[in-house]
């Protein structure tokens, strides 16, 4: 341990307890959005939010991230709970905390190195779109009250924060909830309240078995959404983490983050919760705060589930309008800007490999598929950019029945093609020499193509030598292993 | 070459640590490395309740957290260089030793650990900076430390004066003798009076305890043995304060970290009550 238990928890007492009780009271609007946009009652969510939250704090490998009921997660679920209903998808969510201690285990909170920059803001920016979309139903065919209302939250939220003083010092998403139930309260207005949504928890969770029957059918169900479910929520999570300890410049323990993650997802689906991951704007909230240490986590999962429960008659009057300006200020919080600034100055290959994930997930609504879709995008444009680094001189030995052809760069899948298309075949030679001492076969698909070249001129009646083979495909026989060591890897890569 | 690794801290027992190192690196004829980390406090910053957040929250929000961490590094980075200065003054006037130093970033501990390869013995002060002025706190980093590296370590009580003596606790298992074995080679303590106490001699056979009598008086140690009976902690304690004991020396814990949760560790306790500096040796 290098920070110590004692100081990721009460390094920070004051700070922390301030920042979460600032996360606690924006957690609630958001945790009874996503469970609207999953489809379950607002319980469901408010109870996933407090499992989560208190215990990520205790497990997580993050301190200071905030985990609970997400937009991403809640996105991913919407057809199981229309097709089957709760229970399954308490199931599911035990089962996506199963996968996700299955990655941690296999470490492979590593292979985030695998999903580039472009890929990971073309998911911030699609689930941004997805949560704005979200808000879209609350809307349309409703009385110009609820227009006005939206209209007013958003400004509540975006100018309080300027007043002197009391704008730092109070939530402004609170300040908007409050004051807009209280007109619609005043004014008795007849327009949608959270109360009309679904059942709002008046206990603390109970522990409970979801009620499906154990067969194998059950499994064909759930798996396919708790795979989902398991990466879209490690994604996020290991996202979220990159982007505070970039924040506050210290580091996390990502394995053990997986692992939180899915042992918070299991606590949660035994308590009657959803499936839930860290949250980016909630995680930057409580940085802006002054929270760093897991007090700050925990904090926010506790107040949350003591204002639920005894503010629920409150609750209850919450208009929509009011939660819907609170999302849209969350979507746009989540969504990149200097992403689109930044368009015109990055590579065409990174701008497609990030349009095409946003325009992916908004397609298919899942943010796994999006980010699939992305990863292979991005991996065959850099096959293609390094497959260039190749070219295969020629020069004549003086005489006209002799060349020698000499391979220079990276040769593979992707410029295979391009290799044996750099041979003339057709000139009459009587002696052929392939000089390939800087060259680097990396597959058998190069290797292939060697035969073939050697093959052909054969065939064309030439003698074929093959000078410097064993330093090309010495790449070819998987020595990863070398990677850690720089005088191997130099020697390989320029010695030669 | 190996060297002496002393911690500055600037805490009130610097002083202490920098001479005590200095004694270390002259005796043993090795140069003597000063080493402050520039530990990076938590940054607060609490001032933004608003809970809102805007276009571009995490741009903006990064670069005034960088340069709040910018202002404290520089001044951090003032400091730690003064300290280190005075330190080597300090030093080379007591000692006629070659003193480095060196300055680098992140937890004492770990910048300990990365140094392991080029360390002979590490100095450290028994209170850190921490603990304010209270001098029986133990050190945050003293337990971390002595678990993690595989060093000697010479935990300074201020004020450091040359020790005129030391006291061995001797209580027969591997962890003694190979105690018994670095004092002999090492060369710290040769020519310094050796109290060698065995308590409660249950524990172990009595041949044990007079062939490490013998082992020691062959290599030319100026024996003192004592056989006592009690409660270890607190005879040990006694002993000590009968013979005015200058100097600890001891094996590092001899039981797992679980064990010690349960039983609790003497190496710990000794550490915390010593009022004289004390050798954990590896």
């Amino acid at each position: 341990m290098k920070t110590g238990l004692k100081n990721e928890w009460l390094g920070n007492i004051r700070a922390d307890l301030l920042a979460g009780l600032v996360v606690a009271l924006a957690l609630v609007p958001e945790a009874i959005a996503f469970s609207i946009i999953a489809g379950v009652d607002p319980r469901v969510g408010l109870y996933a939010s407090f499992c989560i939250a208190v215990v990520i704090a205790i497990v997580g490998g993050r301190p200071g991230m905030i985990s609970a009921a997400t937009g991403a997660m809640a996105l991913v679920m919407v057809t199981l709970v229309r097709e089957h209903g709760l229970q399954y998808l308490l199931a599911a969510t035990v089962l996506t905390g199963c996968l996700q201690i299955v990655a941690g285990q296999l470490k492979l909170g590593g292979l985030m190195r695998f999903v580039s920059r472009s890929v990971v803001t073309g998911f911030v920016n699609a689930l941004a779109i997805l949560i704005f979309m979200a808000q879209l139903p609350e809307l349309i065919n409703v009385t110009w009250h609820v227009y006005a209302m939206t209209a007013g939250g958003l400004g509540i939220i975006y100018l309080f924060p300027r007043l002197p003083i009391i704008g730092k010092s109070l939530p402004s998403p609170l300040v908007c909830i409050v004051s807009m139930t209280a007109l619609s309260m005043a004014i008795g207005l007849d327009i949608r309240t959270v109360g009309d949504m679904g059942e709002l928890p008046d206990t603390l969770p109970v522990f409970l078995i979801p009620d499906i029957p154990l067969n194998l059918q059950t499994l064909q169900i759930i798996l396919p959404y708790s795979v989902g479910l398991a990466v879209v929520g490690l994604l996020e999570s290991l996202m979220t983490a990159t982007i505070v300890d970039d924040l506050t410049d210290t580091g996390s323990d990502r394995n053990r983050e997986c692992k939180g993650q899915g042992f918070a997802n299991i606590i949660s689906g035994f308590f009657g919760g959803m499936a839930g991951c860290a949250m980016i704007g909630q995680s930057i909230i409580n940085v802006k705060s002054g929270g760093r240490g897991r007090l700050s986590t925990f904090t926010a999962g506790a107040v949350l589930i003591i204002m639920v429960v005894f503010l629920d008659e409150w609750l209850r009057q919450i208009p929509m309008a009011a939660l819907v300006a609170v999302m849209i200020m969350v979507s746009i919080g989540t969504f990149s800007w200097v992403s689109i600034k930044d368009i015109p100055r990055n590579p065409l290959s990174s701008n497609i490999v990030m349009l095409v994930t946003v325009a992916v997930v908004v397609a298919t609504h899942n943010l796994a598929i999006g980010v699939f879709v992305g990863v292979l995008l991005a991996s065959l444009f850099f096959a293609h950019k390094i497959g260039r680094f190749m070219v295969v001189k020629s020069a004549d030995a003086g005489n006209t029945s002799e060349r020698t052809y000499r391979v220079v760069g990276q040769v593979f899948f992707a410029s295979s093609e391009q290799f044996i298309a750099s041979f003339d075949f057709k000139e009459a030679l009587e002696q052929v020499v392939i000089d390939l001492s800087d060259a680097h076969f990396w597959d058998v698909t190069s290797v292939a193509a060697l035969d073939k070249v050697v093959i052909k001129f054969r065939r064309e009646g030439a003698d074929v030598k093959i000078v410097g083979m064993n330093a090309a495909t010495e790449t070819v026989v998987d020595k990863f292993g070398i990677h850690n060591d720089p005088d191997e890897v130099a020697k390989l890569m320029g010695a030669h | 070459m190996k060297s002496i690794i002393a911690c500055i801290d600037g805490s009130i027992i610097g002083d202490a640590v920098c001479d005590a190192a200095a004694w270390a690196a002259h005796k043993l004829h090795k140069p003597l490395l000063l080493l402050h980390s520039i530990e990076k406090q938590q940054q607060h910053g609490a001032d933004d309740l608003s809970g809102s957040i805007g276009l571009g929250a995490q741009s903006e929000l990064l670069e005034k957290m960088a340069q709040l961490d910018q202002e404290r590094g520089r001044l951090a980075l003032q400091l730690g260089k003064s300290l280190l200065e005075s330190a080597q003054a300090r030093s080379s006037h007591n000692f006629p030793v070659t003193v480095d130093t060196r300055l680098r970033h992140g937890d004492f501990v770990d910048s300990l650990v990365e140094l392991e390869t080029e360390a002979r013995l590490m100095v450290v002060g028994k209170t850190g900076l921490d603990h304010g002025g209270n001098i029986s706190a133990i050190g945050s980093h003293i337990e971390t430390l002595i678990r993690q590296v595989h060093t000697s370590v010479l935990i300074a009580s201020s004020p450091f004066s040359p020790p005129a003596n030391f006291m061995l606790a001797y209580d027969g298992n591997d962890t003694a003798e190979r105690s018994l074995e670095r004092i002999i080679e090492g060369g710290l303590l040769n020519d310094l009076p050796c109290h060698l106490v065995m308590v409660n001699s249950g524990q172990a056979p009595q041949e044990k305890f007079d062939n490490a009598v013998t082992r020691l008086r062959r290599e030319g140690f100026d024996v003192t043995a004592a056989l006592l009976d009690g409660p270890v902690f607190e005879t040990l304690q006694n002993y000590k304060a009968e013979h005015n004991i200058e100097l600890l020396v001891m094996g590092a814990f001899s039981h797992s970290k679980v064990r010690h949760l349960f039983l609790g560790s003497n190496t710990l306790r000794m550490i915390e009550r010593a009022d004289t500096p004390l050798i954990v040796l590896r």
